[in-house]
Order: C-alpha cells, then sequence, then structure tokens
C-alpha cells in the first residue's frame, strides 16, 4: 500500500527523520508485528509501534486487568479492573490510532497457538514475564525465521537484543535452561519497563525500515540506578539445540 | 565494608604465590540478593570465572547460591544461564588464563521481567 496524503501529514514529523524517509514509512505501513504479552514492555511498545504507523499489531495477552498492573501496564485502565487486559489494549491503541489494524489474542503464547501467531507477523516482540514463554517463542520464531526483539527488565535494570535466525546468537544460546529462582512477582517501576518497552519498539522499527544500526550479536544492559548503557558482544553457543542447524556456514563447527 | 566483602577479605587464599585481584559485579536478582554489588577477590592466577564461584559464594545466602551456581562433578561452578562479562564481552567461565589483575567480570542471571 502506498502512503496517502493523511499519512503524510501524521508522519509528517518522522518521516524528516534521516533513514526513515517516505520510503521507510512505507515499509513501516505494510509491516505486521507480534507483541507478546502487552503488559509493562509490550503495552508502551505496542503504543509507539501504534503512533509510528505500523500497519497491523497482533496482541497476544491472557488475563484480566489487576489493581497491580497499573503501575506500569499503561494500556490498562481503573474501569477496566477485573476485565481482560486485551480489551483495553485493544481500546487504547485504536483511540492512539484508528489507522492502523489490530488482531488480538486474549491468550498468552502457548505451544497450541504460538505457530500461527508468528507466521502472521514480520517482526516478533517478546515481552513475557516467563522463560517458558519467553523460549517457545524463541524456538517458533528460529522455526520459522522471523527476527525477534527480546526485551526484559528486572528491578533497575533492563536488557535488549535482537535476534535474527541464522545471523545472530538465539535466546537458547543465552539461556540454555530455565534458570531457577525466577519469580513470576518482580520488583518494576513502570517508567524502567517503559524505557526498555522504547528502545525495543526503536529497534523494530529500524529494522522493519532499514535504517540505523541493530542490536545483532549484542546485549545491550541498561542500569537505571546508575543510568549507564552497556553493549555486551554475545555468541553463538556452539551445542544451542534450537539454533545450531541455522547458523550460516561461516560460523558452523568444524566437523 | 559490607559484611559479605569484610567475610571475603578476612579469607582471602594464601596457597597460591601469584594472586590477582578481581572486582566482581552482581547484575540482575543477584544483585538484590547481594549485600554488595561488587566484590573484591583475591584469586590464584590463572583462575577461571568458575573458580570464582566457591570464593564469592562463601557466607552467601542459599538464594543467591541458587541463581549463581550448579555442582559438576562435586565442583562448584557458574550456572550455566548465568552471563559472564569482561571488557563488555562474554567469556566462557571454565576458560583459565582469560581474567588479568584489576579485571571486573559481570555476573548477569537472565531477565525475563515485562
Amino acid at each position: 500500500m502506498e502512503l496517502t496524503d493523511r499519512d503524510r501529514a501524521i508522519y509528517e514529523w518522522q518521516i524528516w527523520v534521516n533513514g526513515l524517509g517516505d520510503s521507510g514509512q512505507k515499509k513501516l505501513k505494510n509491516s505486521t508485528a507480534l507483541v507478546t504479552r502487552v503488559g509493562g514492555l509490550g503495552g508502551p511498545l505496542a503504543q509507539s509501534l501504534a503512533a509510528a504507523g505500523l500497519g497491523k499489531l497482533i496482541l497476544a495477552h491472557g488475563g484480566n486487568t489487576k489493581h497491580s498492573d497499573l503501575n506500569r501496564q499503561i494500556l490498562q485502565t481503573h474501569d477496566q479492573l477485573g476485565k481482560p487486559r486485551i480489551e483495553s489494549c485493544r481500546r487504547r491503541l485504536v483511540e492512539l490510532n484508528p489507522q492502523i489494524e489490530i488482531e488480538t489474542c486474549g491468550e498468552n503464547v502457548t505451544e497450541e497457538n504460538v505457530g500461527g501467531l508468528v507466521s502472521g507477523a514480520d517482526l516478533v516482540f517478546d515481552c513475557a514475564p516467563l522463560f517458558e514463554e519467553r523460549l517457545l517463542l524463541n524456538r517458533e520464531c528460529v522455526r520459522q525465521q522471523k527476527p525477534l526483539v527480546d526485551a526484559a527488565m528486572f528491578e533497575m535494570e533492563g536488557q535488549l537484543t535482537t535476534i535474527i535466525p541464522g545471523r545472530t546468537p538465539c535466546l537458547a544460546c543465552l539461556y540454555p535452561e530455565i534458570p531457577p529462582g525466577w519469580k513470576r512477582e518482580f520488583p518494576v517501576i513502570g517508567a524502567v519497563s517503559a524505557t526498555m518497552a522504547n528502545l525495543a519498539a526503536l529497534e523494530g522499527l529500524k529494522l522493519l525500515a532499514g535504517f540505523g544500526e541493530l542490536l545483532t550479536n549484542t546485549l545491550l544492559i541498561f542500569d537505571a540506578r546508575s543510568m549507564d548503557f552497556r553493549k555486551i558482544a554475545i555468541q553463538h553457543r556452539p551445542d544451542c539445540p534450537v539454533c545450531g542447524s541455522c547458523r550460516p556456514p561461516s560460523i558452523q563447527e568444524p566437523s | 565494608m559490607t559484611a559479605l566483602q569484610a567475610f571475603h577479605d578476612s579469607q582471602r587464599p594464601l596457597t597460591s604465590i601469584f594472586q590477582v585481584k578481581i572486582t566482581v559485579q552482581l547484575l540482575g536478582q543477584a544483585r538484590q540478593l547481594s549485600p554488595t554489588e561488587r566484590v573484591i577477590l583475591n584469586v590464584e592466577e590463572g583462575a577461571s570465572v568458575d573458580e570464582l564461584v566457591p570464593h564469592l559464594l562463601t557466607g552467601a545466602p542459599d538464594s543467591l547460591h541458587l541463581i549463581l551456581s550448579e555442582r559438576s562433578n562435586e565442583a562448584q561452578q557458574l550456572r550455566r544461564s548465568v552471563m559472564a562479562i569482561r571488557n563488555n564481552e562474554t567469556i566462557e567461565p571454565s576458560a583459565r588464563d582469560l581474567l588479568r589483575d584489576g579485571d571486573e567480570v559481570s555476573l548477569l542471571p537472565p531477565m525475563s521481567g515485562g
């Protein structure tokens, strides 16, 4: 689809960004992103993607809105308490940008739904609070050769990397096991999760529009206490059971 | 000086002629569970990150042991899911002779908060 005059009016100020331009905006308009869990990370992330004019968002998020969501899940509202979170996500994003298409799934990622969710997207954002979901999504993205932006946080720290199957380490290279001791409830200030969300959104927008440098083969670590950003070089794990077979010849282990 | 650091200072190994000073920075959950963000260890020259772990965790709470370490052939070593970072690059925890006097090693357990 081509950009309309209305598109140009709405996105004029970002079309001025070097490297984005008309052609980048058109790519965004013709792109689909999957955001899994639309909470403290996924909520502000989806908001930034919607505001930037991504053509279609697929959102997967289960459960009903609780009081404890409201310090960070900015797509949830007090009048939505006790109702499905995904309804509030859709409503708030449609209010923000009625031009984009939004497809919703009122479930978190599962073995049953992951294939269909990933297949409909050009790019996947992983914002789940459980490693089981993250590793499942990673496995499916590697299988379908879909890029995955993985953002995560804990307390006053966050981390971010962009995974492109065959070109970068996958999530299982970084975390070959589900770590013990991780709890479903974790310390979080909404501004920290929203910071990581917007950095992840930027990664996705650059990837889809085709400009800037990506956090490929790199893990960004953010420390909100000291305001330090570190970029860490990361490598394939030679024995990775998920992406070992899709590594490019140049980095295959000698047989 | 924190209790954990004071304990480490009193337990410096005396078996090696050549020792190096390594600062270990704890990140993520490990940072929250430790009384101190950084621990200075004096260890034998050539020690691997795995070999730092018993020194690091002496006197540490069980929750920190669980997140950072695992046992392999009775030896305590860095858990496979924990990233060891030196000079903004990940390093293999079992590799010896990588650490130099004055190095800082960051240990990053995985995080999944969303």
